[in-house]
């Protein structure tokens, strides 16, 4: 089950960008298809086959690691963007996009370079799990968690009024499916408190979050489709 | 014995079992679906869960030749129907009128060249179920349905919204406002006026003692209320276009 996730949940994310090719194509909200092309290659990334083999061409020092960092905070920045516009969140727009989020992005991007470039990360192994676990590592693996989390935490309320919403049923499921998705997705910044014993929980969080919350935008491009095709027949 | 009055909704399985041998001895429960349009699967979930619908025994009483409203009353918690029924009262009457039936009658009335036998169309309107509670009211309506049936003011009022009115609330609400038990189940569209024993042309006749006046602000609160509920939809519509815009 654990080992069958991350799999599970690349499967998923592949699926979702390419039935957005077609619209992609004909250049319709192709910021989606942008976007799920770049979820699909995080999770790729972030397995251990695909990880190594990316690494060692990179030079086997974990760069494939800071990559993997930094497509995650843009794709974050796509999707907490586009989510917030969707929900009509307008504070949560600001605080993703205005100043005080692209500051919070910048921050944490040079802290997470920086950080990374002062630490002796020879040994490429998925997760940095290989390394030396020391203070400087757990900065770094923080900072990776604090953008997604804090992208999450400004959608929640938008997203939850829609869910209670009267729109269509299928839509709520969906909406509610990436709810729970970005809940799971800040319930990871609590990773530092779990015990030892409990440290298969964290890829098991982890990808059931990206796997609900592609999961429910999935199901929003669903209820969109279905809902045109009942109008057009 | 009276039914508690928090029963839970719909009739329990084994009283509509013996209710439908009672009216159709020798009829399968296939066939009852078969001559009523019910599907066979939603009949069966409903006996396995232990309860049926209002809806299906409504059905399946047409189909039989039965009165629904009737029919209802043979259980316990539908004996408010069990009699003669009770008149309805002309404000009821009026609630079950459609808002553009009330503006062609105000225009009926002004001018005389405009159609003046047109057709009502029948009940229920889009919003007939707010339309029926306003009509009842007497200020301390929904108060006495909540406490009489543990219903919270909110959901109550979400009923209205969606104009709907499960059967058992429309008979309870019925009782604490002191009218005729079957108004809200006509006003929820669960059974017709007909059936319920409404006299044909009843709302017409409504309409016509009703005043110019009353009438002209009659169709005004009810323009009121249709615009609020054509904004909330237009809304609500608007933000679910938004989200798929955005993401779909």
């Amino acid at each position: 089950m654990t080992a069958a996730l991350p799999w599970l949940t690349l499967i998923v994310c592949v699926a979702m960008t390419a039935v957005r090719i077609p619209s992609a194509i004909r250049g319709r909200n192709r910021t989606m298809f942008f976007l799920f092309a770049l979820l699909s290659a995080d999770i790729l990334l972030s397995i251990k086959e695909p990880y190594l083999a990316i690494d060692a061409v990179l030079g086997g020092f974990n760069l494939a690691n800071l990559l993997l960092r930094f497509m995650l905070y843009g794709t974050f920045l796509l999707l907490g963007v586009k989510t917030a516009a969707a929900f009509g969140s307008e504070a949560g727009l600001r605080a993703i996009r205005g100043p005080v989020g692209l500051a919070v992005l910048g921050l944490v991007a040079a802290l997470t370079a920086w950080i990374f470039f002062t630490m002796d990360t020879r040994g490429s192994s998925v997760g940095l799990s290989g390394l030396h676990q020391n203070a400087a590592l757990e900065s770094y693996a923080a900072l990776g968690r604090f953008y997604p989390g804090y992208v999450a935490v400004c959608l929640l309320p938008g997203i939850w009024k829609a869910v209670r919403s009267s729109a269509p049923t299928l839509l709520r499921i969906a909406s509610a499916t990436l709810f729970t998705g970005l809940v799971l997705l800040v319930l990871t910044q609590g990773f530092p408190l779990l015990p030892d014993g409990a440290s298969w929980l964290r890829p098991v969080l982890n990808y059931s979050a990206a796997l609900a919350s592609a999961l429910g935008m999935g199901g929003i491009w669903l209820s969109k489709s279905l809902a045109r095709r009942t109008a057009r027949g | 014995m009276y039914p508690s009055r928090k029963s839970s909704m719909s009739i329990p399985s084994k009283a509509f079992q013996r209710w439908l041998h009672g009216v159709a001895p020798d009829v399968s429960t296939s066939d009852v679906c078969r001559v009523s349009g019910l599907k066979r699967t939603t009949l069966a979930q409903q006996l396995v869960r232990g309860k049926v619908a209002e809806s299906s025994l409504v059905r399946i009483s047409r189909a039989l030749d039965v009165n629904p409203v009737s029919a209802l009353s043979t259980f316990d918690s539908y004996a408010d129907l069990r009699g003669t029924p009770v008149a309805p009262t002309d404000a009821e009457l009026l609630s079950q009128v459609a808002t553009m039936d009330l503006l062609r009658a105000v225009i009926a009335r002004n001018d005389p060249g405009a159609p003046q036998d047109f057709e009502l169309a029948a009940a229920p309107h889009d919003t007939s179920v707010r339309a029926w509670v306003e009509a009842i009211d007497d200020g301390g309506l929904r108060h006495r349905v909540s406490r009489a049936t543990g219903i919270a003011p909110q959901n109550f009022s979400a009923h209205l919204t969606a104009n709907k009115l499960p059967p058992e609330l429309a008979v309870a609400t019925a009782r604490e406002a002191g009218v005729g038990p079957a108004g809200g189940l006509i006003a929820s569209g669960l059974v017709s006026e007909e059936e319920a024993g409404w006299r044909r042309g009843a709302r017409r006749a409504a309409l016509d003692r009703l005043g110019t006046a009353e009438l002209v602000s009659l169709a005004g609160e009810r323009l009121q209320a249709l615009g609020k509920t054509l904004h909330r939809q237009e809304n609500e519509r608007d933000r679910t276009e938004r989200i798929w815009e955005n993401l779909g």
